[in-house]
């Protein structure tokens, strides 16, 4: 993690930002995953067209 | 080489950890949420009992269905009275509205309007297209089998002749299971409207995927409206329900 750190562009500061951009873009994409993984898993079993 | 072998182990073990946080989460973590909404629910039900009292209305009567017409469990009435058709009032998107309580499965839950994703991480949900439990025509209810609190963990274990009820502001309805069956995911024609009171139940099958349906079939035996049920479904033509 320290090492992904260090990579990033710029001052600290900039870097601090970034790094958290970043976090919040993956917790995001986690949130997304689960919904998707959930449905996979059951999606409340409701009949329809779409499902 | 050595780096490349290195990289893949820690992305297999990111991977691992992934997975076993999101079985964790879905399996495990899901149910708290879910119980939290149940507790809430709980005070919240008695208080759209109360408020929608004012909303119940005879909204229909028919003559009483001849007597042997009725089930073993509950025979109509044997006077001339007409039999009446009360309606309450139907609840607002995601509020809840009713306590279902299966004994076979030890199962009480409150019911909540709608089968939107949100909704039903509360609880079982009813498709709002369809009439309320309680009312004459098939009342449809889906619910999470395996994450979200599992409501139907156990459905599969019902069989014909156990007992569903179902509290609503009109009061206890109570229904007995006919069937059930395993259909595909698209299979809308068990919602379909049928003469007589009906509660089909809706869930996942088999357990953790949703590649199947699991479908319980229940008709109403007791209740406000079982005698207006019978009735309707003795007079009226198929056509018409």
């Amino acid at each position: 993690m320290r090492r992904l750190f260090a990579l990033l562009p710029g001052p600290l500061p900039v870097r601090v930002i970034v790094a958290l951009f970043a976090l919040a873009l993956v917790l995001v994409a986690l949130f997304f995953l689960f919904e998707w993984g959930g449905d996979l898993l059951d999606s409340g079993g409701v009949v329809g067209p779409g499902q | 080489m050595t780096r490349t072998l290195k990289i893949t182990g820690w992305t297999m073990i990111g991977l691992g950890v992934l997975i076993l946080v999101f079985l964790g989460y879905q399996l495990i973590g899901t149910n708290f949420l879910t119980a939290r909404s149940q507790d809430l629910a709980q005070e919240t039900v008695g208080e759209h009992f109360v408020a929608a009292q004012e909303g119940i209305e005879a909204v229909d009567t028919l003559p009483p269905p001849p007597v042997e017409f009725g089930t073993p469990e509950s025979p109509p009435p044997e006077d001339e009275t007409p039999v009446v058709h009360y309606r309450e009032p139907i609840p607002e998107d995601g509020v809840a509205f009713g306590v279902m309580l299966i004994p076979k499965i030890e199962a009480e839950h409150v019911l909540f309007e709608g089968v939107d994703r949100a909704t039903l991480k509360k609880g079982p949900g009813h498709m709002p297209w369809t009439p309320l439990p309680g009312q004459p025509g098939n009342a449809v209810v889906s619910g999470h089998r395996t994450t979200y609190g599992a409501p139907f963990f156990d459905l599969d274990q019902l069989v014909p002749g156990d007992e569903i009820s179902v509290e609503t502001a009109l009061g206890v309805h109570t229904y007995v299971v006919r069937s059930s069956l395993i259909v595909a995911p698209t299979a809308v024609e068990v919602t379909d409207a049928k003469r007589g009171g009906w509660l089909t139940l809706t869930t996942c099958n088999p357990k953790f995927s949703a590649r199947e349906r699991l479908i319980v079939s229940a008709e109403l035996v007791d209740g406000p409206n079982f005698a207006y049920a019978l009735a309707e479904k003795h007079f009226m033509p198929a056509e018409a329900s």
